[in-house]
């Protein structure tokens, strides 16, 4: 019998349902960061609003890059629906640490689904999961770089205002 | 053609030659791509058997179209726990069609 699923598919179908299933996260991600630019926005703390609104697009493109992965190796990726996001903050401390949580949540998603990957010799989703491994990197540390200002300075009065303006830098030490 | 798995409702069949499957339902067969094979798999997955015992879905019935609205299909309790092994059960199938071609 001809092997008709390898002829149409590149990938393993247990590995697409992963993908789908991070299609959801990255896709919640991108809302999330996006009600937490809004917060910030009505905080008037506009750098870190544009630091989030940034991130929402970011999110957006990893959807995306793994939506097209999908279809492109004969698979088909499922628009996703987004609900439960959260707009009820305290603090922009508060915000940044769950946008490290949320991060590291994605790492773990990602690793499992490379984990998944070398169970089933899917070396072609692998391969393609490189750059998100490289990429939570970069992502969980400049989110730890954001704590660190909260260690650093204050958030008394002026304080969290002087915070702000330092957000954008957080990204700089990025190699984009 | 051959069969790839058959459940107590429904029968799979792969078609070597013209590269498509067939699933044989008790009122008509269907002829299916592999893309409308993969959205029939998705449709059967996303039934959720546990509405029609908690009242959600008191008539416990699922209705499916399948390959672009040609074919459109109802299904009662019985038949979705059925058709959800006859999903896997194929796809298992296929699966182990492609470890005996990998080790050929
Ligand atoms: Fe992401
Ligand atoms: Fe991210």
């Amino acid at each position: 019998m001809k092997d008709l699923v390898r002829q149409n598919l590149s990938i393993h179908v247990d590995v697409m349902d992963l993908l789908n299933k991070q299609i959801e996260k990255e896709a919640h991600s991108s809302s999330a960061y996006l009600a937490m630019a809004s917060w910030c926005d009505h905080n008037a703390l506009s750098y870190s609003a544009d630091f989030f609104y940034e991130q929402a697009a970011e999110e957006r493109e990893h959807m995306m890059k793994i939506f097209r992965f999908i279809n492109d190796n004969g698979g088909t990726a499922y628009s996703p629906e987004v609900s439960g996001v959260n707009h009820d903050f305290k603090s922009l401390e508060e915000i940044f640490e769950t946008a490290l949580d949320q991060e590291i949540a994605i790492t773990k998603a990602i690793h499992n689904i490379v984990g998944k990957c070398r169970k089933l010799n899917d070396y072609t989703t692998e391969y393609f999961l490189q750059w998100f491994i490289a990429e939570q990197m970069e992502e969980e540390q400049t989110m730890r770089r954001a704590l660190e200002l909260f260690d650093l300075m204050g958030t008394e009065g002026l304080g969290l205002k002087l915070l702000d303006e330092r957000i954008p830098q957080i990204r700089d030490k990025r190699a984009e | 053609m051959k069969v790839l798995h058959q459940s107590q409702f429904f029968t799979s069949y792969q078609c070597d030659k013209q590269r498509c499957f067939f699933i044989e339902f008790p009122h008509k067969t269907i002829q299916l791509g592999f893309c409308q094979f993969l959205a029939f798999r998705q449709q059967v997955k996303e039934i959720d058997l546990d509405s029609h015992f908690n009242g959600q879905n008191p008539h416990g019935l699922e209705m499916l179209m399948l390959c672009n609205r040609q074919h459109f299909f109802v299904f009662n309790t019985l038949e979705c726990i059925d058709l959800k092994e006859f999903i896997t059960g194929s796809f298992a199938m296929l699966e182990l069609n492609s470890l005996l071609t990998n080790s050929v």
